[in-house]
């Protein structure tokens, strides 16, 4: 681990290790890192478990913060909604990162709801120059409220809308110029988006500002045959390792998180999962090395 | 209708209104906002939303009402959660939020509220167990007693304080008794109407459901609106018609309410 000086700010704050790989964190595995506080370099909590416990799963993530790095990954921040940004979840969220000092602090390019609903699904985004704008403005807001950078992840999509005008990577790269914000990119989701609207995954990642990707996520979908599922239920795809492997060639990579949501299997299985992501490098680092 | 050329805002009410209202939305529809690809057409997109917004919550619904679900049988809890989301959409940004509302939309929209026979009684028992269940839950990550001096055995009753993590409930049902059955694995079958009093307490993280009588539940809630171990006792006593004798004995004798409701954790030190 480092301390660095984000742009942004003057405060110290603790980054990773370009090869760190971390593990999200699972109630089912609590006990298995409580008694062996096995090695790994960071664990990812979803904020959301946390903001309002002030119960058993806070008091566990204050002693798993004692040990490791921990990163904040959010999934109600609803940096795209046209509703107005909710000042109490902020505030909540806020007192969390002060207290635990995470490592870095994400959620979703997405939207959740509007009209004071909230569906609790990563709703897409039409990619339009409007909602750049729009989100652009909240996200300097949030930051604003966090005192430090927002990493934004790319959400796994199932529809494109008729009148997005600009490729998601594009969206990405214009938003992290406006802002400072730093990505958090999702190899799966990658897959999943490119697989279900179109796209290719390779210039998907060929045109991400890899200076901006603080992290990337691993984890697996569920093939239905028309479509991809996001399901985070599965191991790693193939073809996920290959995009995988292809953005250590592109981008230099970055500390890396294996993300498990469903079917969750045993700690040890999950980290010999993670481990995969080691060997993976090495095979990129051993064809630069012949070419 | 909105059209392809939508603000953001218009495009974010179409699609939150389309994964509320399916039946709402055509295929002619979901063409001017969505694109087809090669396999799906813009409506088959649209629906890939429409059933994971519908399934995650009702997942949710029954993770938070795990007995409920069980007594009811998942195919009609399901049809509970289904009404109850159409009519109580999720507001927060916390799935801890969604199962708020649940006992209370049961009570509104009980089957039996229109029928000519009166009520049925086994709705009074469903509504009882989803407020229980409602409490166990939000008990789960409410501040307990962390922070605080649990009291002992020698604490003083002038010191004694009911602790945080401590909520009464009062049912129409043994409903305390038929949750503890069915998380233990067994089959109850449904109970008879029986008046039943329950504290439920968190001590060191995990919660616990303790049986309580009527008698119990008054002095328990006079200490939760701040009266001390003798006022308490008083009010109980002047509440149940019996003598202030009568209700510190069964505190203070042996095996009594104190002993065991200390060794639960009920209660904290006042400084």
């Amino acid at each position: 681990m480092r301390l660095e000086r984000p742009e942004r700010r003057g405060r110290l704050r603790l980054t990773l290790p370009r090869r760190a790989l971390g593990l999200g964190l699972r109630t089912p595995h609590v006990d298995d890192i409580l008694e062996r506080w096995p090695t790994v370099d960071w664990f990812e909590a979803i904020s959301e478990n946390y903001i309002d416990s002030a119960g058993r799963p806070r008091a566990i993530l204050r002693r798993i913060a004692e040990r490791y790095p921990v990163s904040l990954h959010g999934v109600s921040l609803s940096i795209g909604s046209t509703a107005p940004l909710d000042r109490n979840y902020l505030a909540r969220l806020k007192r969390l990162v002060d207290e635990l000092q995470p490592v870095t602090v994400s959620d979703h390019l997405c939207w959740t709801g509007v009209g004071g609903l909230n569906s609790h699904d990563l709703l897409p985004l039409p990619l339009t120059e409007e909602a750049l704008s729009h989100v652009a403005g909240r996200v300097l807001a949030v930051q604003d409220v966090l005192g430090r950078p927002l990493a934004l992840e790319n959400p796994s999509s199932y529809l494109r809308f008729t009148h997005s005008t600009l490729e998601e990577p594009v969206f990405l790269r214009a938003l992290c110029e406006a802002t400072g914000c730093e990505l958090l990119l999702d190899i799966n989701n990658v897959h999943v988006t490119c697989q279900n609207t179109g796209g290719d995954p390779a210039l998907y990642l060929e045109a991400i500002p890899w200076d901006r990707v603080v992290q990337m996520h691993l984890a697996g979908h569920e093939d239905c045959g028309t479509h991809l599922v996001d399901t985070h239920g599965q191991p790693v795809a193939p073809e996920v390792w290959s995009l995988y492997e292809l953005g250590w060639r592109l981008g230099g990579g970055a500390p890396t998180l294996l993300e498990r949501d469903s079917n969750i299997p045993a700690f040890d299985e999950c980290l010999a999962e993670l481990r995969l992501a080691e060997r993976h490098r090495a095979g990129v680092q051993a064809a630069e090395a012949c070419a | 209708m909105t059209s392809a050329r939508s603000t953001l805002a218009d495009t974010q009410q179409w699609l939150q209104s389309a994964l509320l209202f399916p039946e709402r939305v055509d295929a002619s529809e979901a063409a001017q906002h969505l694109a087809p690809s090669a396999p799906l057409s813009a409506l088959e997109h649209l629906a890939i939303y429409q059933r994971s917004y519908r399934v995650r919550l009702e997942t949710c619904l029954r993770e938070q009402f795990p007995v409920l679900c069980h007594a009811l049988g998942c195919d009609l809890f399901n049809d509970f959660t289904r009404e109850y989301l159409r009519a109580c959409p999720p507001e927060s940004y916390t799935l801890h939020d969604l199962g708020r509302r649940f006992a209370d939309y049961l009570e509104r929209e009980r089957p039996d509220r229109a029928g000519g026979e009166g009520q049925q009684p086994w709705i009074d028992f469903i509504i009882d167990l989803a407020r229980l269940e409602r409490q166990l839950f939000v008990l789960f990550d409410a501040e307990g007693h962390e922070g605080e001096a649990l009291a002992g055995p020698s604490t003083p009753d002038e010191r004694l304080a009911l602790g945080r993590g401590v909520v009464l409930g009062e049912y129409r049902f043994p409903v305390g008794a038929y949750h503890h059955d069915v998380r233990n694995g067994r089959e109850p079958g449904e109970p008879l109407p029986e008046r039943s009093w329950i504290a439920l307490v968190r001590k060191d993280y995990t919660n616990q459901i303790i049986p309580i009588g009527g008698l119990p539940h008054a002095f328990l809630g006079f200490m939760r609106a701040g009266a001390g171990v003798r006022e308490a006792m008083e009010r109980a006593a002047g509440a149940f018609d019996l003598s202030v004798d009568e209700v510190e004995r069964a505190w203070r004798g042996p095996g009594g309410t104190r002993e065991r409701w200390i060794e639960a954790g009920m209660f904290v030190t006042k400084s």
